[in-house]
């Protein structure tokens, strides 16, 4: 028999005759493969291609010299004046938000002096060539103006236009004067001359980063071991673009949780496509009887299912490649969202959809397919001549092995608690993934032991409740054990992921209301406009502390200030606080349990710190060790006291008094203040007064409570992809049961049509099949719902805690898990509905008369 | 190089609004070394110009300039941020591999910043980046250059005293009151040290020049160009001369020199006193495709000198980058002559400005 042939007759003509069902198994595959890519390509734009956006105007440099809280301007002196042929950069690097967008732009001071002949006249700044005949006295003026900035393309300006821009606490009026050739990295950038950063920041005395070429071939590490010696102790040298590395590396964990959960959507695709094509198996044994009959091997018949499962993978990947690259573009925004918010001040590179992108694409889709269909091909293979007539013997086979795969999913479960249990692997928690994976195989192979044992204790209770058709409808799903485990067993891997990412996410956002009411014992807080991120530490106006202060209403101002440094190779936040001020926190938020006031009463005055949890879990440190830390130039010791809850931001924080932190850094500036405000006083009366002082600044007030509820907002946001990647996932679960509900349907003709013939009206054969869905969906609710609680155990507990070093408190979110487990059981009654309709419609006569 | 800055240099010079700052290189001038040797910041313009011959123990020559200007921009005394700019500190570094027929020249332009360049009277130092001259005490003056292409460490021992160009201190450029400079020059130096050429050190010694000038709007308004030498004989005498060019190519009466005999003493030489002329032989740049006289003849008939001067490299064009900038010549050259009937030998440099293009730009309207 000629192959092609076989796999028409096989394969082809079947999967034709129900095109709905065809159209949903495929879609099903396409949304996972979609999934998967569009996490794969938003991550590359958002993480993966991410590249600091202090990169810009920065390329072609080997080294580069940066400081915490900035290098001294000494520093670049010593540079420029050794006898070796260097290219020596200064830089200014901070943040500007341009008031027409909102957006937040890197704002860059170079020397436009020196850096003449590279940018000015290559870029057009300099008026020399564009508006001639300005004289050069002129265009030495117009670089000096601290109005000046010349912008990047991106930003659709033209110069002479004029550009308000939010640096630090207060808007600037600026002048472009030139637009910046169009540079690959797409990045939106201001530049300033270095004497108008400086001004307009108002930070002298330092630069935030020195870019060195070295000469050509030369070995870069012995360079900067050389130029080392020369620095004050605190000032590092390293390969130009270490910042991003290590952003990069920071990034890495939140990146790779991700991937995995996008990987769910397949997970669920692959137990549908099992399914579908263990269906296909039952249902053409008749057909597997004939093409043996006639001369097809073995191999044969396996090859055509695996060539059904290879076609249909191929078909969800073609149609999952510009689906997810679609879905790609709403996930890069949702990843950057949260990339901004918890590490670090970035813009998305361009969404590239490359070969090897597709490839991927098409591999996993294909590569899940056939390896989910291997079983069941193989059991196609394995059908004999004389079996192939006699229905029903398979489902009895799966029955019989009942006992065994529960035994075999006692033991994946028990290996699963087992690798909870193991530490982070090269700092990633694998063996927590190996963990949930463990335990999804396990719920697989405890499936068919749970739905007979349900649906038999459920057949009498739903008989007597729901009449006949209910009986009738958990007795087939019994009887067909095999098909309705799978389909449960998709749908509850989909369930158990919504359920554990919910509970994780539920029992995060709980600890976090419940750690910010610790957090915030001051009445008002004050910070600069603009949209916040983890790396961005815009300052207050030095004078406005004092005005406020001096305010009738106001008992006190806390000065805290933040610096963005690098400790080990790591991105962390260096921040101070007036330990004068601070008042006494309601509970205490220190790992020792003391309270607040005596640990921080240690930090006064003294070379002490205390640092955040996550910092703790990072850099493996804890109470009692001393940390070495660069300030400006210089490099001091320092004891770690205590290590307390953190939740405002992944990266590790240091914590130490104001004073302190001034001896080795003296700018005053502060990037927030706590007000309190005095007893028996108005809040909101001081608030206004807060305003009216600070008229002129861009400063935003928040009440504990606007913090908290902006907290809760910053905290949502972040969560927004997984809540979108879970959603997929059902989506994915439902369809496949739409889908198999179909096949269900139609596999029962014979049975429909014979209980029509009996007398069965239409309603009842509806309500029978909706029933079945019903069931199909509490089934998956129960079995998911319990799967999902231990997912959620090693989510919160291991794979949290050794991707980020947080501390969660488990808390059940009730309110949450409850409305999401009625919508997908309601979405799988609801799936239910065309499938009844199909088997309403059966015409019994047609039916039997097929027989 | 961008030599923009160099029209700068000029240019500024001649806006009045910004050398009402400034003060005017008048008669009378008090000289006092070595604060001489320094900064004069109240004039708006100064430059420290070194040029030398060279030789290679295997006989090879070299020639080189290093120059060092500060420009005045601003004196504003709210102008007290290092990274204000109160001046533009420029260089120029030019060498000239006679054997090999290279010329290699670049420049840096620089902010005083926090210590990026400028001028130390303390130290002993003016600097651009790594490139500087540092004075060891009183008799010995260090050069350092250094460029990915080449660097060089020079030792410069003067052989003479610094001789004060002019008459009454100032050095005349034009008519009028402070169209002058006060100009010093050391014109004999003893020089030996490195050149680092491709990664090759060479050792070289010979005769260096150093001139340094300071001053405030010096040039009139009619005046295109200039050609200057600065001619070092075998008789261990020296002679300056400069030769303004007018936009209507008349002589100028405010071309001038001096000369040095081997003692030391200095010889005013007024316009009429000499006669700079170019015998025809000349090179057209490739790069600005102006032409340039690279051969000259020079007559002092009251010291019964005659020279010919000719390079043995043509193209020692510092050409810029933009179409502003005024490219100059700038090379060593070589003298052949008779003095007093007998003949004579020697070195020098020759320096060609406003060939390319008369200086228009930036002029007052």
């Amino acid at each position: 028999m000629p192959r092609l042939k076989l796999f028409y007759r096989l394969i082809v003509r079947p999967l034709f005759r129900e095109p709905i069902r065809l159209a949903l198994m495929v879609l099903a595959v396409a949304l996972g493969v979609a999934v998967v890519l569009a996490i794969d390509l938003a991550g590359n734009a958002a993480a993966g291609s991410f590249h600091s956006s202090m990169e810009s105007l920065a390329g072609g440099n080997d080294l580069e010299v940066v400081a915490p809280g900035g290098a001294p301007e000494s520093v670049v002196a010593t540079l420029a004046e050794q006898p070796h042929p260097l290219r020596i950069t200064p830089r200014m690097e901070d943040f500007a938000v341009d008031t027409r967008t909102q957006e937040t732009l890197s704002l860059i001071g170079l020397d436009l002096i020196a850096e003449g002949s590279r940018y000015v006249s290559e870029s057009g700044v300099a008026a020399e060539d564009s508006r001639n005949r300005q004289t050069i006295e002129e265009s030495i003026q117009e670089l000096e103006d601290p109005k000046s900035i010349w912008v990047s393309p991106s930003l659709g300006v033209k110069p002479g236009d004029h550009l308000k821009l939010l640096i630090n606490d207060a808007v600037q009026d600026c002048i472009v004067r030139g637009v910046l050739p169009q540079s690959s990295a797409n990045e939106s950038v201001i530049l300033m001359d270095i004497a108008a950063a400086q001004r307009a920041l108002n930070r002298h005395g330092r630069v935030d980063r020195i870019l060195i070429k070295l000469p050509e071939n030369a070995n870069i590490e012995e360079w900067r071991k050389k130029l080392s010696e020369l620095l004050p102790a605190g000032v590092e040298v390293r390969p130009q673009g270490a910042g991003t590395q290590e952003n990069r590396k920071m990034l890495a964990a939140f990146r790779w949780n991700l991937r995995l959960l996008s990987y769910i959507a397949l997970v669920v695709g692959a137990f549908l496509i099992y399914n579908t094509i263990s269906v296909s198996v039952v249902r053409r044994r008749p057909e597997i009887g004939i093409v043996r009959a006639i001369g097809a091997g073995r191999n044969e018949v396996l090859a055509a299912f695996l060539g059904e499962a290879v076609c249909l993978g191929l078909a969800g990947a073609l149609i999952g490649v510009p689906l997810g690259r679609i879905m790609a573009s709403g996930a890069v925004k949702l990843m950057a969202a949260t990339v901004d918010s918890l590490y670090v001040s970035s813009r998305p590179g361009a969404i590239g959809l490359s070969w090897s992108s597709v490839a991927l694409a098409l591999a996993v889709g294909v590569g899940v397919a056939v390896a989910s269909a291997l079983s069941p091909a193989r059991e196609a293979m394995q059908v004999s001549l004389t079996d192939a007539m006699a229905q029903g013997r398979r489902e009895y086979i799966a029955q019989t092995h009942k006992g065994r795969d529960l035994i075999v999913a006692a033991i994946l479960g028990a290996l699963g608690a087992f690798a909870a249990r193991m530490p982070a692997f090269a700092g990633k928690p694998m063996f927590g993934y190996l963990a949930t994976i463990l335990l999804i195989a396990a719920a697989a192979y405890a499936m068919p032991a749970l739905v007979n044992f349900v649906s038999q204790l459920a057949a009498q209770a739903l008989g007597k409740l729901l009449g006949v058709e209910a009986l009738l409808a958990s007795r087939s799903l019994a009887a067909s054990l095999r098909r309705t485990s799978v389909l449960v067993a998709a749908l509850a891997t989909a369930v158990a992921m919504m359920v554990s990412v919910g509970i994780m996410v539920g029992s995060f956002r709980q600890t976090v209301v419940a750690w910010m009411n610790d957090q915030l014992p001051a009445d008002l807080y004050l910070r600069p406009a603009g949209d916040p991120a983890a790396d961005r530490h815009p300052t207050i106006s030095v004078e406005l502390p004092g005005k406020i202060a001096a305010l009738p209403g106001v008992a006190a101002v806390n000065r805290l200030r933040a610096y963005e440094i690098s400790y080990n190779g790591m991105p962390a936040t260096l921040a101070s606080v007036d330990l004068r001020v601070l008042r006494a926190y309601r509970n205490s938020n220190f790992f020792s349990g003391r309270p607040a006031a005596q640990v921080l009463g240690q930090l006064r005055g003294q070379n002490n710190v205390i640092v955040s949890e996550p910092f703790s879990y990072k850099h493996h440190v804890k109470a009692g060790d001393t940390i070495a830390l660069s300030l400006g130039e210089y490099r001091a010791s320092f004891r770690i006291v205590d290590v307390y809850c953190d939740y405002a931001s992944e990266r590790g924080y240091i914590l130490m008094d104001r004073d302190v932190l001034l001896k080795y850094l003296p700018d005053p500036a502060p990037t927030n203040l706590a007000v309190f405000v005095a007893p028996s006083t108005d809040v909101d009366q001081v608030r206004k007064e807060i305003q009216e002082v600070a008229a002129g600044h861009r400063i935003l007030i928040f009440s504990d409570r606007d913090l908290r509820k902006e907290a809760v907002r910053i905290f949502d946001r972040t969560f927004a992809i997984t809540y979108a990647l879970e959603a997929v996932a059902v989506v994915v679960a439902v369809m496949g049961i739409a889908g198999a509900l179909i096949a269900l349907v139609i596999d029962r003709r014979r049975e429909l049509g014979l209980l029509r013939f009996l007398g069965a009206a239409t309603g009842q054969i509806r309500k029978m099949i909706l029933v079945e869905a019903g069931l199909l969906g509490l089934l998956a609710n129960l079995a998911g719902f319990a799967l999902g609680y231990f997912l959620s155990l090693i989510l919160v507990f291991v794979i949290n805690k050794q991707s980020f070093g947080w501390t969660i408190r488990f808390h059940w979110p009730f309110a949450v898990l409850l409305g999401a487990l009625t919508v997908v059981y309601l979405a799988t009654v609801i799936s239910g509905l065309y499938p009844a309709r199909v088997a309403a419609r059966l015409n019994p006569l047609e039916v039997i008369h097929e027989q | 190089m961008n030599s923009s800055k160099l029209l700068l240099v000029i240019l500024l010079a001649w806006l009045p609004a910004a050398h009402a700052q400034y003060q005017a290189a008048l008669p009378g001038y008090r000289y006092e070394f070595p604060r001489d040797h320094f900064n004069h910041e109240d004039y708006q313009t100064e430059w420290w110009y070194t040029t030398g011959n060279l030789k290679a123990s295997d006989g090879r020559e070299y020639g080189f300039e290093l120059t060092f200007f500060r420009q005045g921009v601003d004196r504003d005394p709210k102008k007290n941020d290092p990274w204000d700019i109160r001046d533009l500190y420029l260089a120029h570094l030019a060498l000239s591999d006679v054997g090999a027929g290279k010329f290699y020249h670049t420049e840096r332009t620089s902010r005083a910043g926090p210590g990026l360049a400028g001028v130390d009277e303390k130290a002993g130092r003016i600097w651009n980046a790594n490139w500087e001259i540092r004075w060891n005490g009183d008799s010995e003056i260090a050069l350092r250059a250094v460029e990915p292409r080449f660097s060089i460490t020079f030792l410069l021992h003067p052989e003479k005293q610094p001789v004060i160009n002019g008459e009454n201190g100032i050095s005349q450029k034009g008519a009028g009151k402070g169209h002058a400079s006060h100009y010093i020059t050391f014109t004999r130096l003893q020089t030996s040290g490195t050149l680092q050429l491709n990664g090759k050190p060479i050792s070289v010694s010979g005769t260096s020049w150093m001139d340094h000038e300071f001053f405030t709007n010096q040039l009139d308004s009619a005046q295109i160009g200039w050609n200057w030498l600065s001619l070092q004989l075998a008789d261990d005498t020296e002679l300056m001369l400069y030769q303004f060019r007018r936009k209507d190519a008349s002589a100028d009466p405010y071309s001038s020199g001096t000369y040095v005999d081997a003692q030391g003493k200095s010889l005013h030489l007024a316009s009429t006193d000499f006669r700079l002329m170019p015998t025809g032989e000349a090179w057209t740049s490739p790069a600005t495709s102006a032409t340039y006289p690279i051969a000259w003849t020079i007559e002092i008939p009251n010291l019964g000198i005659k020279l010919n001067a000719t390079t043995r490299l043509k193209s020692q064009e510092l050409a810029g980058l933009g179409n502003l900038a005024p490219n100059y010549w700038e090379g060593a050259i070589v003298l052949e002559g008779t003095r007093g009937g007998k003949a004579i030998h020697g070195v020098g440099y020759l320096e060609m400005t406003g060939y390319d293009r008369p200086f228009e730009i930036g002029r007052q309207p």
